[in-house]
């Protein structure tokens, strides 16, 4: 009696100890697996901006208040108007500064003159709620030098990032973060 | 009088751009005559890979010593300062992102999407706690784990939770973690992180929804201990399988264990077991026979339960973003229903296929159909073994830590006499 | 935090007097969280609800404003409202930001003195009276299968529940082809684009009219007033009868009731275009405004003006998109007609000269107006109206200009093939028939091409050509064994398919505008002031019967089963055999 039930005693542990080191020696496969395609670099979230349709929910939908995504300015690109349909409401005339004439709801779309007949159209963050009104103006009707980009110094780099799951477009990639951007370039076609 | 010459060349330039939503330099970039310097944009640039390491490190040094102090040191006081540590760094101050548990998504995705590779800190966030736990049992939950330390945090009044509703409500951890498996592999969302409960709190911003969520399990753990670890984490699930084969684990006692059942209640977790004896005579055989139908039961539930989740396809495939733009197109075609949204006028615009995309959404759920027969094969065995566990007559001579529910936190060891003895403080208790 | 056990009560005086300062901490940041998370509350409303209607009502204002430019006060509002609405925001920000530490603050402050409360009035361990061991773990075994057993019950209702869900399985990819839009076989029933399903003036009913007349009423079912003026042909849909009209303020798409005639709706078209007071738009007078003629999917109707703005109009009048394309730059005014290939909207949008480079085949998704695919044209502006047809298994979408005669994968936008043939200001369309695609070189040649060449063919293709003359205007019919051309002069000629021998020349000694059709063995030719010459389409010209309708008559007809629908210059008629009932 007292023996059999040490012999289970003992099975039972072998068999314990085989399953302990089939988990450990499956952890160190996954382990691996995982370095055999493991990337140097992290990953962080961007918009894609020849995809994007701006519609708003980069304003609404991110985790902070104040969302990560912002317009930015490719001067390059820009055609420096002074009827700037990302900067005006379509019918405001003559082209001015003023709150009844500005698309943008938080005035950060700042208009400078540069020579005449050109202007120069700023961005100031810290106003800018990412709602993306001037980024539709500009690239339904201009060159689209505007466009929303996540500014990866206010992003919370998010696992899954909340706006890439409600964006219509699916515009939202993972990218390197050593290349955080997708800045437009001048010749795309 | 300018202006009216720059009307008409817009509209001059329009005409001959018009159409294409993406056309790049309808007006030509200036050339300017004042020596002007076109600015640069600015790319202010993420967090340095560097954080990532030392979070690994942190990580690291955190189990480490969590595991001496819940083995070594058994210091309740010790285990909760670090567990305060580890809620400050990896809670508040790296924001809850990435853990360990969403990190299980990433590991799944990186296994079944080729393209997709996890970074380094990924993936030893998902291991080491796992290591750890074949070594030391759930020293990551008992000190670690932001998530549990919150609730640990708010537990005021512990109610015990008796030990069938427990069995009862964990079977959701399972279906959780199924699901989320599920989601990862597919490639349509990262459900773990979606719902995580109490990130919002860390980074003291979310969304309203998931804020309410979060307040509520707050306001639950006040009276239930850890519901979250407990009932809802599925990398809990891996944990508690892990834990069972430990080569060291929590003990209650540091010595031998005289009954004196003063730890019975000391755990707000429910994972202190008591002793048993034999199986009493009148139930040994209606037990048997009960293990008997349940074994042949379990492929019966297996399959059940597979063929289910297989069949939900059709439901369980809209979290993917792709399927559900191919559906809600089909219904716009079909006249089915007669606004647009932002996702179907995008894909308009992009000028894809109708067929090609209902045949990607056909495949995306083919996917699930596929994946179906596992999430729901793997629910339907854990339900099967938990009927069989709950069955099988076990025997204790001594008050023991459940291997699998044992959350490490240290609680009991105080009310063990034995302990006080080691500590030699046994004289002040009895004077 | 977690204090001795032996914390007995040696010295209650002190322990109660931390303990009840410990709790009236508790109590304290317990009201100060209530009260900041009230706050809390009240700002995620007004920043989510009320600052929304906010933005709308400033948007609503700027409209107002941009129809009464000098309303000093309005101006100060707006301006008033936006400088608000942005401080709210900053506030709001700013709240949002401290708010949160100050909740987390008090909340950890109250945390820490219910837990030294807590051990300053510390339980000791008291284990209850201890039942049957036994018993209890077999009940507690018992219940937990009985709980595990009502979870699977939880969890197979919720899949029950969940599958009862809309179940959108589409259909097979073939009843996606009949359901997104109209099957080869519904256009056919219809007349749904210029001359006719697939643009070859190819009547497919017997059952046409062949006798009326428009001053005794005879044959005329009904008879509506056209509100507005313009010369594109009708365009039908079962029940409905579509037209446009256009002036230098308005322009306008019609639809009327198919069996009373009645004007069921009007949709207008907006265009940036017209009403520019510095600078109006104008316009040949012969070509007008709505020379275009409209094409529809059954679903919606699709209608393209002089000033290339285009409109989607659902059945029910809604207008469902519009888009510019700008003005066309055109010599005598933009004129070509729509075409329609599935979901797709087809226009053939030539401007300018040889050289510009701005012409162009465009085609938009017919729900939302979308751009599908666009390409480049090498010919200056030109009248003539592309085809959508069948030819073997394929569809080819076939234009003419100067000097390119080109065809297009409808569906894609990749050219198929092009002929180098033509010369002039190009107005004709092409047809196709039998085999081969006919083109017309305005006053000076008929070419035929076989349909089947890939890449440039002009000197492989073209089967043959007769160059003794051309219409300019009118378009050419064929019944697969024999052409007809028909000048706007009066002359009609007929050749014959496979070798282009003249077989007959007559001088009808009218006028036409309008194209012919072929109505089964019958040729229908529509002069300009409103006689319809039918004619027989046979190797030797004779005449069968006239009928007059008594109206000017510039567009083509559009023939369905029994009936012809008749643009006047002023009236929409409609004609059909049984016209006593």
């Amino acid at each position: 009696m007292m023996s059999e039930n040490k012999n289970n005693i003992n099975r039972r542990h072998f068999l314990k100890d085989g399953v302990w080191a089939t988990c450990l020696a499956g952890l160190a496969g996954l382990g691996g697996f995982l370095l055999s395609k493991l990337k140097k670099n992290n990953t962080v979230w961007q918009i894609d901006p020849y995809v994007c349709v701006a519609c708003g929910n980069c304003a609404t939908y991110c985790v902070l208040e104040d969302s990560a995504v912002k317009c930015v300015q490719v001067y390059e690109i820009c055609g420096y108007c002074d009827i700037c349909t990302g900067y005006l409401e379509p019918e405001a005339n003559p082209p001015d500064t003023g709150a009844e004439k500005e698309l943008c709801p938080t005035g950060a779309l700042k208009r400078v003159f540069v020579e005449d007949p050109y202007f120069e159209y700023n961005v100031d963050e810290a106003l800018c709620n990412g709602c993306g009104k001037c980024v539709k103006g500009c690239t339904v009707f201009g060159n689209g030098s505007l466009f929303l980009q996540v500014r990866h110094d206010r992003c919370l780099n998010c696992n899954e990032c909340s706006i890439a799951a409600a964006c219509p477009s699916q515009a939202y990639k993972r990218v390197p973060a050593n290349e955080p951007y997708l800045l437009k370039k001048m010749d795309h076609a | 009088m300018i202006r009216i010459g720059y009307i008409i060349i817009g509209i001059a330039v329009l005409c001959f751009s018009s159409g294409a939503a993406s056309a790049l330099e309808r007006f030509p970039p200036p050339e300017f005559e004042g020596g002007y310097e076109f600015p640069s944009t600015t790319t202010p640039h993420p967090q340095q890979d560097i954080y990532e390491y030392m979070d690994t490190v942190v990580l690291l040094a955190a189990l480490s010593l969590a595991s001496y102090l819940v083995l070594r040191k058994r210091s309740r006081r010790a285990i909760f300062i670090l567990m305060v540590f580890s809620l400050l760094y990896f809670g508040f101050w790296r924001k809850g992102c990435v853990c360990p548990i969403g990190a299980t998504q990433n590991i799944v995705l990186s296994i079944f999407d080729h393209s997709y590779a996890v970074p380094v800190a990924v993936a030893f966030f998902f291991l080491l706690p796992l290591v750890f736990a074949l070594f030391f049992g759930r020293v990551f939950c008992a000190a670690v784990c932001p998530l549990g330390a919150i609730q640990d945090l708010v537990l005021l009044r512990p109610v015990s939770v008796p030990s069938w509703l427990e069995s009862g409500l964990r079977l959701f951890a399972y279906v959780y973690l199924a699901a989320a498996v599920l989601f990862a592999a597919t490639g349509s969302a990262f459900l773990i992180c979606r719902y995580d409960p109490f990130v919002a709190f860390f980074r003291l911003n979310g969304n309203l929804n998931v804020l309410i969520i979060g307040t509520c399990l707050l306001v639950i753990s006040v009276f239930i201990g850890r519901p979250y670890c407990r009932f809802i984490c599925p990398y809990g699930i891996l944990l508690r399988q892990l834990s069972r084969l430990s080569k060291w684990r929590v003990t209650i006692t540091p010595d031998e264990c005289v009954q004196c059942r003063l730890c019975e209640d000391s755990c707000p977790y429910g994972a202190i077991r008591r002793p048993s004896v034999s199986w009493p005579e009148t139930e040994y055989g209606r037990g048997k026979k009960r293990l008997a139908i349940l074994l042949v039961l379990l492929p019966i539930l297996i399959i059940l339960c597979g063929w289910s989740g297989s069949g939900l396809r059709k439901v369980t495939s809209r979290m993917h973003p792709t399927v559900r733009l191919a559906e809600r197109i089909y219904l716009e075609d079909t006249g089915k229903v007669e606004d647009t949204t932002d996702a179907s006028l995008a894909f308009r615009a992009t000028g894809k296929e109708t067929e090609a995309l209902y045949r990607e959404a056909l495949n995306i759920r083919a996917n699930f159909g596929l994946g179906g027969w596992f999430f729901g094969g793997f629910v339907g065995l854990m339900i099967g073994l938990k009927l069989i566990t709950v069955s099988i007559w076990r025997q204790r001579t001594d008050y023991e830590a459940g291997r699998a529910s044992c959350l490490a936190c240290g609680r009991c060891f105080k009310y063990c006499p034995m302990e006080h003895a080691r500590l030699n403080k046994t004289k002040e208790a009895l004077v | 935090m977690e204090s001795n056990t032996d914390n007995t009560s040696q010295n209650t005086e002190t322990t109660s007097t931390w303990y009840r300062s410990a709790v009236k901490t508790a109590i304290v940041c317990a009201v100060f969280s209530l009260i900041v998370l009230t706050f809390f509350v009240i700002n995620y409303i007004q920043f989510r609800i009320i600052d929304a209607n906010w933005e709308i009502q400033s948007l609503n204002l700027k409209k107002e404003f941009g129809q009464n430019l000098d309303d000093e006060q309005l101006l100060a509002k707006i301006r008033q409202l936006d400088l608000e609405f942005r401080q709210r925001r900053i506030r709001r920000l700013d709240f949002s930001r401290k708010g949160g530490y100050l909740l987390l603050g008090s909340v950890v402050i109250m945390l820490i003195a219910i837990k030294s409360a807590d051990t300053f009035k510390k339980k000791l361990p008291a284990p209850q009276v201890l039942g049957n061991k036994d018993d209890e773990q077999l009940i507690q075994a018992k219940f937990s299968r009985w709980a595990v057993a009502a979870g699977l019950a939880v969890l197979g209702s919720g899949a029950l529940i969940l599958a009862m869900g809309t179940d959108i399985d589409f259909g097979g990819t073939n009843a996606v082809i009949s359901t997104s839009y109209p099957s080869f076989e519904q256009v056919s029933q219809n007349w749904p684009a210029f001359r006719g399903p697939e643009g070859n003036g190819i009547v497919d009913f017997n059952d046409i009219p062949d006798s009326w007349n428009g001053k005794s009423g005879d044959g005329i079912l009904w008879k509506t007033k056209i509100p507005l003026h313009g010369n594109n042909s009708p365009v039908v849909w079962e029940d409905r009868v579509f037209l446009s009209g256009g002036d230098p303020n308005e322009l306008k798409v019609f639809c009327f009731d198919s069996v009373s005639g009645k004007l069921l709706w009007t949709g207008e078209v907006e265009s940036p275009h017209l009403k520019n007071e510095e600078e109006p738009f104008e316009v040949m007078e012969d070509t007008g405004f709505a020379s275009p003629t409209l094409v529809t999917d059954g679903r919606r109707v699709y209608a393209i003006f002089v000033t290339g703005d285009i409109g989607a109009f659902d059945f029910n009048g809604k207008n469902i998109w519009t888009k510019s394309l700008g003005i066309p730059d055109s010599s005598y005014g933009y004129a070509s007609s729509l075409a329609m290939y599935r979901n797709l909207v087809l226009i053939q949008f030539d401007q300018g000269g040889p050289e510009d480079g701005i012409s162009k085949m465009i085609a938009l998704d017919g729900l939302t107006g979308q751009t599908v695919w666009e390409t480049k044209r090498p010919v200056p502006n030109s009248w003539s109206s592309p085809i959508v047809t069948k030819i073997g298994e394929q569809f080819q979408l076939i234009t003419c200009g100067d000097p390119w005669v080109i065809a297009y994968d409808p569906a894609k936008g990749t050219e198929l093939w092009r002929v180098n043939c033509l010369y002039g200001d190009v107005a004709p369309s092409a047809i196709y028939a039998n085999g081969l695609v006919f083109v017309i070189e305005p006053d000076a040649t008929l070419f035929a091409i076989r349909a089947d060449g890939q890449g440039d063919v002009t000197k492989t293709h073209i089967a043959w050509e007769n160059d003794e003359w051309g219409p300019n205007i009118c378009s050419p019919v064929s019944n697969g064994e024999l052409v007809f051309m028909l000048a706007s002069e009066g002359l009609i000629a007929c050749y014959k398919n496979s070798d282009g021998t003249k077989l007959y020349e007559q001088d009808l000694r009218e006028n036409f505008m309008a194209s012919p059709t072929l109505v089964g063995d019958k040729l229908y030719l529509l002069t300009e002031d409103g006689v319809m010459f039918i004619i027989q389409a046979g190797p030797e010209y004779k005449e069968l019967t006239k009928c007059e309708l008594g109206e000017k008559c510039y567009a083509s007809p559009a023939f369905v089963d029994g009936r012809i629908y008749i643009r006047g210059l002023e009236h929409l008629y409609c004609i059909g055999n049984n016209a006593s009932e």
